[in-house]
């Protein structure tokens, strides 16, 4: 807008200096068009209009055509990549929840395996511990009726010894261990 | 300071502020052929307008030959302007059928924006839209579609609706009609052509006094005194300002003139709007 007011008042100031000049000429001759330029407007235009409509719109349009479609077939690429790891995702879930679940199992195996081994190991040092708990029972009491018998033997003998210098006799040997056992045997009953 | 002249006369700075031709045309016309072929001149404007052309078909061409799938920032631009005519000028104001329109209204926006191009183009510094030539082909051109354009697909319907408007009021009918009727078959055109030419050779009119001032004042500052010399920087800033509003108008002015294109064919094709 700036720009016009100062064209015209430049224009107008040129129009009234022609005019006390007495020149002719002046602004109103630029608005009849001069032949040869609109000669070579009409060949100019035309050389345009037909390169766009000839050429440029339909490369323009073939390139945005294939432009769409590589679009279009990098998303349907796309698309598929997506199905086909969405799938593989699935798969490796499953085989995940499958070891998951081999694991588990394994391990309640082992742990079984383990209570078993464990429980077997535990019966049989039972089992071991409960014979030698009974082997020494039986070693100590046949040691106690060893050491009885001898004592008893020894006892016998004793009152062998003692009866014999009392009685000042001898008594047949088996006679007088059958008297002492009975003895020894009175003895216990009495006890 | 005489060799430093606009056209014909020399400039003076030491008796006026501006240098400016005695004849305003000097700016403007260049009628002296360059060379000549069957007798058809080839002026310096006749060239630039044959210029104009081929760096518009050029720009196309090496924009969009190379089809890339993925465009580089330059095929990008080409295919970003023509998608945007398509789309925002030739379908989005004429409709679906407005495709049809879509070569001419492409062709228009590219050869007018090149053409005013070279208004502010080092060297040229000329727009061969600021020669009445071009501005009234195109209009009459756009005219001359849309009329055809409203014969065509409308009849006869397409003339009596402008002559004869409805929805209004029957004793307004006449006037309205008469005042349709020179709008449309007169008016536009005219004010199409006039408008894209007035702001180019308005724009032009400045550039060139302006920085041409600049330049007398700072050649001829021993002579015109510092104080003159001085307003040859406030002319030189001045003339820089215009030259950067100047692209906008560039491209504003090549916009309208294919907008109001689009908007004419679109009030004939589609009356009902």
């Amino acid at each position: 807008m700036l720009t016009h007011v100062f064209a015209q008042m430049i224009l107008a100031q040129e129009v009234e200096q022609i005019s006390e000049n007495g020149e002719s000429g002046g602004g109103a001759g630029l608005l009849l068009p001069v032949p040869e330029e609109l000669f070579a407007g009409i060949i100019a235009f035309s050389i345009v209009f037909f390169f766009v409509w000839k050429w440029a719109i339909p490369v323009l349009n073939k390139t945005l055509e294939a432009r769409q479609a590589a679009i279009a077939a990098e998303l349907e690429s796309a698309e598929k990549a997506k199905v086909e790891a969405e799938s593989l995702l699935t798969d490796y879930r499953t085989q995940l929840s499958g070891a998951k679940d081999d694991a588990s199992k394994i391990l309640a195996d082992a742990r079984d395996a383990g209570d078993a081994v464990k429980s077997d190991i535990i019966a049989r040092a039972e089992g071991e511990a409960e014979q030698i708990k009974v082997r020494a029972g039986d070693e100590i009491a046949t040691e106690r009726d060893r050491v009885a018998a001898d004592l008893r033997r020894q006892v016998a003998e004793l009152s062998i010894g003692v009866a014999e210098k009392v009685i000042g006799s001898t008594l047949d040997a088996d006679t007088q261990r059958d008297l002492v056992d009975r003895y020894i045997d009175e003895l216990g009953g009495v006890k | 300071m005489e060799e430093l002249i606009l056209a014909t006369a020399p400039c003076d700075l030491s008796d006026k502020a501006v240098c400016a031709p005695a004849d305003v045309t000097e700016l403007f016309e260049f009628r002296e052929a360059v060379f000549s072929v069957l007798g058809f001149p080839f002026t310096r404007t006749v060239l630039l307008i044959f210029l104009a052309a081929l760096i518009a078909i050029g720009l196309l061409f090496f924009g969009l030959r190379k089809r890339s799938l993925q465009p580089g920032k330059f095929q990008l631009s080409i295919e970003s302007l023509m998608v945007f005519v398509r789309d925002e000028i030739a379908v989005g104001i004429i409709g679906p059928s407005g495709i049809k329109y879509y070569p001419y209204l492409m062709s228009l926006l590219i050869f007018i924006l090149i053409g005013n191009m070279f208004k502010i183009t080092p060297f040229i510094n000329m727009p061969i839209t600021a020669r009445m030539a071009i501005p009234l082909f195109l209009a009459l051109l756009t005219w001359v579609i849309f009329v055809v354009a409203g014969f065509k697909r409308n009849g006869m319907s397409y003339f009596l609706d402008i002559v004869w408007p409805p929805g209004v009021p029957v004793f307004l009918k006449p006037l309205v009609g008469l005042i349709e009727f020179f709008s449309t078959f007169f008016v536009r055109p005219f004010s199409l052509a006039v408008r894209l030419f007035a702001n180019l050779v308005a724009g032009h009119v400045m550039l060139t006094l302006l920085l041409t001032t600049a330049l007398v004042s700072f050649v001829s500052i021993g002579e015109i005194g510092l104080v003159k010399g001085a307003f040859g920087f406030a002319w030189l800033v001045l003339g820089l300002a215009i030259f950067m509003f100047e692209l906008i108008v560039i491209v504003l002015q090549a916009y309208i003139f294919t907008l109001l294109s689009a908007v004419y064919i679109d009030t004939s094709v589609n009356v009902e709007h």
